[in-house]
């Protein structure tokens, strides 16, 4: 179905995907005060209270309660917020460096790309959970920390597949012709390179959307990563992991949560993708 | 104008030192069209980039009216950029999708002065008009254009700068039969309106003969045959040469191609044939043809000819 | 006759439109004879060839009429798997545009050549192998006792495309499509494969379409002539009555667009536009916009003109 009465660039807007990233954003923005719960509010009494829609359970907490009785979607939307940080600064870093090394190793080739592709093999071979160790003895475990940790891990993965971009763009001949007139190497980058690996760079950056959501609570699991009282939904998960048995959903649904967030983030820059690219756009 | 004196240039690979290009040397004269013809891989590309900077050369040097500009200052080279242009073969990779038309042509403006905006796209507007294109283009996107039509948007780029030189890199064989000589002629028209010289590389003989005033003809690296076109191609004394123009099968059903004019395969540039590159293929291969390079025996008026059968026979 | 194509339509139904890429085409080929099929890219040229085959474009072509009969055998309506048995690489080959993509880099090229002989039963065992042998013999690969092992990037361009060459004569086909089979090669070797492609022809009496958009390699080895625009065929001839009298004004405008060797240096006569879309192409003559002898009359579809000598041509201004 075609809504005609949309402004052109509007049309096939992937809205389901859309709708989960603005909830998740909205929760993440507006404050816990606003929640139907407080998400610490501890009640024994509603302990492991299964999610409405089954036997026992109450509208009071639609998706159930935890061990200690703590809201279950209070929890999740309180722990959008970690999740929305830690990705933002995490992507933002990761990809901002990432990128950058990869246009210079593959733009300038030659003892700086060689340099750059060693310390990035050298980074690809230590374990990220080493590194994560290590950081957060001499660091603090936390949100930083957390950041830090991502963004060590992957901007090799960036810079490796933006160098490789690199590489087959300088083989264009406005790139030769660019570089024949005269023009400098920093609007080359501006004009050309940049432009032209930006679709790689959204696809990857959504690509890490789920991995760095992955990442945190693996960390945070590990105590390495977010510490109590602070919410997220790693620590939901690793939380909820010793009560399984008796209360599926209080792993279930912050899982649910992650996969929405990530599945929804990987479609929307698919779309996004297509979108921006000016070859598609006539079909 | 354009001077180049024993370029060599070899590049390294995984398999070897591929001998793109061995002792180069030829000279462009001012307003003139000088062609580099030759078969695939023959290293004609590779002369165009240093030319144009893009590579270095192992050792000679180009001079542009008289000098070098390997040794140039970057004020110098700068300078030399904005004298100096190129079309390229391809009309698909040639201009960067993303980019308008307007801000393709803009380019190269502006990476050497700073003309308001209304001065820029008057600018733009005049060579546009120059190769036939409503003013209108500037505000669209490549990909909205034909193969032709991105072709004259890459002349007016690079136009843009009211060059001295342009280097053409196999300009129209990406393109159709029928717009082919539309591109020819306008490229023709350009340099006799604004007297500009020309370094075209082609592998069509027809059309460098049709369009150049000069012509070298390459094989394997090595200059084979040089000299003005006409006496080149009336009276070609190579027989790499003679070989390539036999093999041109004409648009006249009476023509008869010669099937024997050069037998075998082209060697490769990975390991080049010993003497003259082209001696395990001709037919008329004699003693000293594997023992040592020929050098450029004069054949007449600046025609050159780099066999050793022109020993005794000179010119 | 050997192949006799009538009205034939073959359309490619995609997103965007109708495609009209054949569009109405009339062909014949006698044994032993070469027609040129000529005309500039996207003109329907690889399509009608592949066509003749009923290899259409997975989901979008379509053969909307017409008929292609070989040695008198109705083949758009012969079901698939007798096309596939009987038809395809047997009695009917084609070579196909990129000598790269026909050869797979994985197989050696022994396993390549016999692979339609295996595949249409003709030689199995030692055989087969001397078969290949044989065959690689006649495309003049050197001592290709030695190399049918060896894999195709061992091989030099023109011998890839003699290859090719070779897969597809391995089945004394009856009639050979030969799509661009030298424009990826540099001249020296192109004369080569036509010299072979004259020696296939002498020697096994086939049939041989070739595709191309290089007059010279047309003249040079066809007997006639189709010349094809936007999907049709505008003029069709013997090879000496479509080059001294080119009758339709396309055909005179190509002819007069390429620069020739040793000939006087003049202005190339450009032609001005392009050719149409082929999807909603104009009704009339396809030519027209670009014509120079354009009239009112162009708008309707021209009338097939024959001028005699199996010459004919569809333009308006023939007709009166
Ligand atoms: N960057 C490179 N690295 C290694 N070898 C190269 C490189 N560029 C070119 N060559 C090789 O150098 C030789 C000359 O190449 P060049 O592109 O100059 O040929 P050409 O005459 O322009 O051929 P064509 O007509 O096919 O464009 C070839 O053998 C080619 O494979
Ligand atoms: N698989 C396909 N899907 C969609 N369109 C196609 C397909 N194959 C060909 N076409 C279109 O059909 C038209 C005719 O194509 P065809 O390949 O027959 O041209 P051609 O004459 O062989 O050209 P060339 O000389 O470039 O090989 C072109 O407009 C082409 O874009
Ligand atoms: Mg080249
Ligand atoms: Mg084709």
């Amino acid at each position: 179905m075609r809504a005609s009465w949309l402004p052109e660039w509007a049309r096939g807007l992937p809205w389901l995907p859309l709708l989960v990233l603005a909830a998740v954003g909205l929760c993440a923005a507006i404050g816990e005060d606003m929640f139907p719960f407080d998400p610490n509010q501890l009640d024994l009494s509603a302990a492991f209270r299964p999610p409405a829609w089954q036997e026992k359970g109450s509208l009071l907490n639609p998706l159930g309660a935890d061990n200690l009785g703590r809201d279950i979607l209070s929890r999740i939307m309180a722990g959008s917020r970690v999740s929305v940080i830690v990705c933002f600064y995490a992507i933002l870093f990761s990809g901002g460096i990432g990128a950058l090394a990869g246009m210079i190793a593959g733009y300038f080739g030659g003892i700086v790309d060689a340099v750059l592709m060693r310390l990035i093999e050298i980074q690809q071979s230590i374990p990220a959970i080493a590194l994560a160790l290590i950081l957060a003895a001499a660091l603090e475990p936390g949100l930083s920390t957390v950041v830090v940790v991502i963004v060590l891990t992957y901007w090799a993965w960036y810079a490796r597949i933006i160098r490789g971009e690199i590489i087959a763009l300088k083989g264009r001949d406005y790139i030769a012709f660019a570089r024949v007139a005269g023009v400098g190497t920093a609007t080359i980058f501006v004009r050309h390179l940049l432009p032209n690996i930006f679709n790689t760079l959204v696809v990857l950056a959504t690509l890490q959307v789920g991995q760095v959501i992955l990442f945190e609570a693996s960390l945070s699991f590990l105590g390495l990563g977010i510490q109590q009282p602070d919410i997220s939904w790693g620590l939901m998960l690793a939380d909820a992991r010793q009560y399984i048995t008796n209360a599926w959903w209080a792993i279930t649904m912050p899982g649910i949560a992650i996969m929405l967030t990530c599945l929804s983030a990987n479609v929307f820059g698919d779309w996004l993708r297509d979108r921006l690219d000016p070859k598609l756009r006539q079909l | 104008m354009l001077e180049l004196a024993g370029i060599t240039k070899h590049y390294r690979t995984r398999n070897g030192v591929v001998r793109a290009v061995e002792d180069v040397s030829f000279t462009v004269p001012p307003k003139g069209t000088m062609a580099l013809v030759g078969e695939s891989g023959c290293g004609k590309t590779t002369i165009a980039k240093i030319i144009l900077q893009l590579e270095r050369p192992i050792s000679g040097t180009v001079r542009f009216e008289g000098a070098d500009i390997a040794t140039m200052s970057r004020a110098a080279l700068h300078a030399y950029r904005r004298q100096v242009a190129a079309v390229f073969q391809d009309p698909y990779s040639s201009l960067n999708p993303r980019l308008r038309v307007h801000r393709i042509i803009a380019e190269p403006i502006l990476a050497h002065e700073r003309p308001g905006r209304a001065a820029l796209d008057k600018r733009i507007a005049e060579v546009l008009d120059i190769v036939g294109l409503p003013a209108t283009a500037a505000t669209l996107y490549p990909h909205e254009f034909s193969g032709g039509q991105r072709q004259r948007i890459a002349i007016a780029r690079a136009l843009a700068l009211q060059p001295r030189l342009m280097v053409l890199d196999e300009p129209v064989s990406a393109l159709d039969v029928s717009i082919r000589a539309q591109v020819l002629n306008l490229l023709q028209d350009i340099q006799a309106e604004f007297g500009l010289t020309y370094l075209i590389i082609a592998h069509d003989l027809a059309l460098v003969e049709h369009f150049s005033s000069d012509v070298a003809v390459i094989y394997l690296g090595r200059v084979a045959e040089s000299g003005p076109t006409e006496p080149v191609f009336a009276n070609p004394r190579h027989p790499y040469t003679q070989a390539l123009l036999a093999a041109v099968p004409l648009p006249d059903p009476d023509h008869v191609l010669s099937e024997t004019a050069a037998t075998g395969e082209i060697a490769s540039a990975l390991n080049p044939p010993s003497g003259c590159r082209f001696h395990p293929r001709c037919p008329h291969v004699f003693a000293p043809c594997p023992a040592t390079v020929p050098p450029a025996y004069p054949a007449g008026a600046g025609h050159h000819v780099a066999c050793h059968l022109l020993k005794d026979s000179p010119a | 006759m050997l192949l006799q194509v009538e009205n034939l339509r073959m359309h490619l139904h995609l997103r965007r439109g109708v495609l009209q890429a054949v569009d109405g085409i009339n062909l014949h080929v006698a044994e032993g004879e070469t027609l040129g099929l000529v005309g500039e890219s996207g003109s329907g040229k690889t399509l009608t060839g592949l066509s003749l085959l009923r290899l259409l474009p997975k989901g979008s072509g379509r053969i909307e009429s017409g008929s292609i009969r070989l040695d008198g055998q109705e083949l758009t309506t012969l079901p698939e798997a007798e096309l596939a048995r009987d038809i395809r690489g047997r009695r009917i080959a084609m070579i196909m545009q990129d000598p790269m993509t026909s050869l797979n880099p994985v197989f050696s090229i022994g396993d390549q050549v016999g692979g339609p002989l295996r595949n249409h039963d003709i030689a199995r065992g030692t055989a087969l192998r001397s078969a290949v042998v044989d065959v690689l013999k006649r495309v003049r690969i050197p001592s290709p006792e030695d190399r049918l092992g060896d894999y195709p990037h061992q091989f030099s361009g023109g011998q890839r495309q003699r290859i090719v060459a070779a897969m597809a004569i391995g089945c004394t086909p009856r009639l050979l499509v030969a799509d661009e089979p030298t424009t990826a090669l540099d001249v020296t070797i192109q004369v080569q494969i036509i010299a072979l492609l004259r020696q296939i022809q002498h020697d096994q009496g086939v049939g041989i379409i070739l595709i191309t958009h290089d007059l010279g390699v047309a003249a040079s080895l066809c007997r006639r002539i189709a010349v094809m625009y936007a999907g049709q065929i505008v003029e069709t001839g013997p090879v000496r009555a479509i080059y001294r009298s080119p009758s339709h004004p396309y055909t005179q405008a190509l002819l007069a667009a390429i620069p020739r060797l040793h000939s006087k240096r003049t202005r190339l006569a450009a032609i001005p536009g392009q050719p149409p879309s082929l999807i909603d192409p104009p009704s009339g003559c396809r030519f027209a916009a670009r014509c120079p002898m354009r009239m009112d009359q162009c708008a309707a579809p021209p009338p097939t003109v024959d001028l005699g000598d199996g010459h004919s041509a569809a333009c308006w201004k023939l007709a009166n």
